[in-house]
């Protein structure tokens, strides 16, 4: 994963309460990202490291790269 | 709308008519004591917001199609047939309802139209007018508890650096082991949410008591129950329920989140474990001696909001207020409370949906009744009040903080 | 004509209203109790009360309607104390019951009050329908039963009030209603002569005629509340 991943747009999801993360972050991709873009989610929810790849895979998206930290970011390639 | 489309929706209807649905759905004698009850009328005042209008918008289709007086005589009780149109409102009665179940407790037969509603709901889900969120939310839940094998360690691994920050709270010497997870042998599950503050800070209270616990994989909320799909419900918290039992755990600990403790409380009937609320176990461990607080730490004026599905819908008045007492100097009741509080509109999985307006009209009630009380501080227990309750405050531009029950006791702990 | 009419009403509406109430109750309580039940519980709290003291609080006393509206509290209590009373008049009517005569009376508890009473009553539900906000989630069902209900009401206080007062020397003995009831009980119809040539056998014509139709839509409709009212209580408070 040294390649370097074309981001197309970035989401703010710190400090959001339930479940507002996975809900923005899904309204984001359907409606306003293209097909091979990619979105980067960044949040402070350790739910999510659970909660975003059960959702790419029943949305049908995935989940390209997780960079982990205080602040971890998701980078989510719209596939349909 | 075709044949077949009626034919679905008329068969989910006929699905969910249990024994209570059948009593609700013929005894409403229109009476209207119920009329403003609810806090969306209070803040909109229209008669679709009143529980009995949400309701005789569902019972006029029903009484179409499953009654004989709306068979033959549909003037009789103005029943009407399924169209768009009528889908249109039903899904606005279903989804403007937080199921707080007020309108139950001011019903002289003690209707609950929450429970009418999740009939709606699932005419909504044949319908495929569901709310699109609360899909995706129940959908990916559902996927987390058939594949968490594949989410396990990132999550743990997240966990680990929690644990960091519970040290640091706790002044230990070693972060490890604050936050145990997969942990057979606990006597305590505790379910959490995706926040980081809905782990640290019970974390911080659990390792104080020296309780042997373990955090569940899953989160604790239920998206089926809010979008109104019996199955996806039963299997969202069945998830839990499997993780206890494997565990052998003796007690499952809900965090501040109203509806799942309803649900793992009072809604899968017996399980071989105890359910409570971390709000309970705190009460517990202050009353046992196992943890201290600061007292009176607190001297501005607080008031505590309670949460429906927590009291009048769980069962929990007085541990919060027993504990709050101990911190702060100055708390004041808001009025009605206990089981006459007014919903502050944030329940029912409305939170997750696009109504941010709405949400802030049908707050306005909350906002006159914490206004009344003149606290500085409002706490309550459950992260979907926080939501609404941090909606209302920006809507109206209220000087006031919001805190939860467990951070204000983390904060404050005598160590 | 009228004669046909007022047979009809007399005793085959009677035996319709009858089966009909009998197999609509029947029915719907069969489905209610065939319908599945539901896991976990939909009751309130807090439970101050044992479930049976709750039910009976909630039943006889109407905490809700206590705490939103003294003045309609009031009716509810006192219009259903009444339909109390007016059932066991009725059965008097059929039946001596000795038990009922300890503290003897001229057949018909309350001596004419129980049926002001629930005139009264059924105004006061009709007209507070007619004002906001109730008015609103009123439906046809709600005008035409309290409609129903008055006039039968109605018709049955001059009955019991003329025979009372002995306005125009109005009078049927209460053996001769007996003989009526019996007669239709022991599927022996007949209408005795004292009934059927009395003065006032036209209010008494009319007075039968609204009862059963209110007694025929007693299951159809929402009075189906007199029963299911004591299941919700049940539920709410388990
Ligand atoms: C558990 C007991 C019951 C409770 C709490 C109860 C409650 C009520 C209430 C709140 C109303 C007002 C409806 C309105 O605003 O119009 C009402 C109406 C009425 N009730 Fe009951 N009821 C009970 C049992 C019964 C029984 C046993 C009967 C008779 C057989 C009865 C007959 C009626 C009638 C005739 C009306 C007026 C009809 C109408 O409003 O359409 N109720 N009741
Ligand atoms: S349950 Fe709550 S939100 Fe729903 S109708 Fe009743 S009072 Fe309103
Ligand atoms: S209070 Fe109960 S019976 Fe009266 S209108 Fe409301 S839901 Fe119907």
């Amino acid at each position: 994963m040294s390649e370097e991943i074309k981001v197309d747009a970035t989401m703010d999801l710190k400090g959001l309460k339930c479940p507002l993360p996975i809900v923005r972050v899904s309204k984001k991709v359907k409606d306003e990202m293209q097909v091979g873009q990619v979105l980067v989610a960044e949040t402070t929810d350790p739910g999510a490291h659970a909660d975003f790849p059960a959702w790419a895979k029943t949305s049908g998206n995935e989940i390209v790269k997780v960079e982990k930290g205080d602040v971890s970011k998701f980078y989510i390639k719209k596939l349909k | 709308m075709n044949r077949e489309k009626i034919g679905t929706i008329t068969d989910l209807m006929k699905s969910r008519l249990t024994k209570p649905m059948q009593y609700y759905l013929d005894l409403c004698t229109r009476c209207g004591l119920c009329y403003d009850s609810c806090h969306v009328y209070y803040g909109i005042p229209k008669r679709e917001y009143t529980p009995v209008g949400r309701a005789e918008t569902l019972r006029r289709i029903f009484r179409k199609y499953f009654r004989p007086s709306g068979r033959f005589f549909p003037y009789w009780g103005e029943a009407r047939e399924l169209d768009d149109r009528a889908m249109e409102e039903v899904r606005e009665a279903a989804f403007s309802c937080t199921g707080c179940r007020r309108c139950m407790v001011n019903c002289p037969f003690g209707i609950d139209t929450g429970y009418l509603m999740t009939m709606a709901k699932l005419m909504l889900i044949g319908n495929e007018t569901a709310p699109e969120e609360l899909v995706i939310l129940a959908d990916s839940a559902v996927e987390k508890g058939k594949s968490i094998g594949e989410f396990k360690e990132g999550f743990k691994s997240v966990v680990g650096d929690l644990e960091k920050i519970v040290q640091e709270k706790l002044g230990r010497s070693s972060p490890d082991g604050l936050i145990p997870m997969d942990n057979g042998g606990a006597s305590v599950l505790y379910a959490g949410l995706a926040g980081a503050h809905s782990i640290v800070n019970p974390a911080v209270i659990f390792n104080a008591a020296g309780e042997s616990w373990s955090l569940s994989f899953f989160e604790a909320v239920n998206f089926g129950a809010f979008l109104g799909d019996p199955e996806k419900m039963q299997f969202i918290a069945n998830r839990i329920v499997k993780e206890a039992i494997q565990l052998g755990v003796k007690e499952l600990v809900i965090t501040e989140c109203g509806t799942a403790y309803r649900i793992q409380r009072h809604m899968l009937g017996t399980l071989p474990f105890k359910v409570s609320s971390i709000v309970e176990v705190i009460d517990r461990y202050l009353r046992e001696g196992r943890i201290k607080v600061k007292a009176g730490a607190i001297s501005e004026p607080v008031t505590y909001h309670d949460p429906c599905q927590l009291g009048r819908n769980g069962g929990v008045f007085e541990e919060p207020r027993r504990i709050i007492g101990e911190l702060c100097t100055d708390f004041r009741e808001m009025t009605p409370n206990r089981e006459h509080n007014w919903c502050c509109g944030g329940g029912g999985g409305l939170v997750a949906l696009d109504n941010e307006k709405f949400r802030v009209q049908s707050g306005l009630v909350k906002r006159d009744q914490i206004s009344a009380t003149g606290a500085k501080l409002v706490v309550t227990a459950c992260e979907n009040c926080v939501s609404q309750l941090d909606t209302i405050k920006s809507g109206y531009g209220m000087d006031v903080e919001v805190k939860y029950l467990t951070e204000l006791v983390a904060d404050n702990l005598l160590l | 004509m009228l004669d046909l009419f007022a047979y009809i009403v007399m005793v085959p509406m009677v035996y319709l209203a009858f089966i009909l109430f009998v197999a609509g109750m029947v029915w719907k309580l069969v489905r209610v109790f065939r319908s599945p039940s539901i896991t976990g519980t939909l009751g309130l709290f807090p439970r101050e009360l044992p479930r049976p003291l709750a039910v009976a609080r909630d039943a006889f006393l109407v905490p809700s309607a206590f705490r939103k509206d003294r003045v309609f509290w009031v009716f509810i209590v006192a219009f259903h104390a009444a339909v109390l009373f007016l059932i066991l008049g009725h059965c008097e009517l059929v039946w001596n019951i000795p038990a009922l005569q300890v503290i003897p009376h001229r057949v018909f508890l309350g001596a004419g009050s129980v049926g002001m009473v629930m005139m009264i009553g059924t105004l006061y539900f009709l007209f507070r329908r007619f004002g906001a906000p109730v008015r609103e989630i009123s439906v046809p069902e709600d005008y035409f039963l309290l409609i129903i209900l008055f006039l039968s009401i109605l018709f049955g206080s001059i009955l019991h009030l003329v025979d009372r007062l002995g306005i125009g020397a109005m009078h049927v003995p209460v053996q001769a209603y007996r003989e009526y009831f019996a007669g239709l009980l022991t599927l022996n119809p007949r209408l005795p002569v004292m009934v059927s040539y009395s003065p006032h056998y036209a209010v008494m014509v009319i007075h039968i005629f609204f009862s059963n139709l209110f007694i025929m839509l007693f299951p159809f409709s929402k009075m189906i509340h007199a029963v299911f009212a004591f299941f919700a209580y049940s539920t709410a408070r388990r």
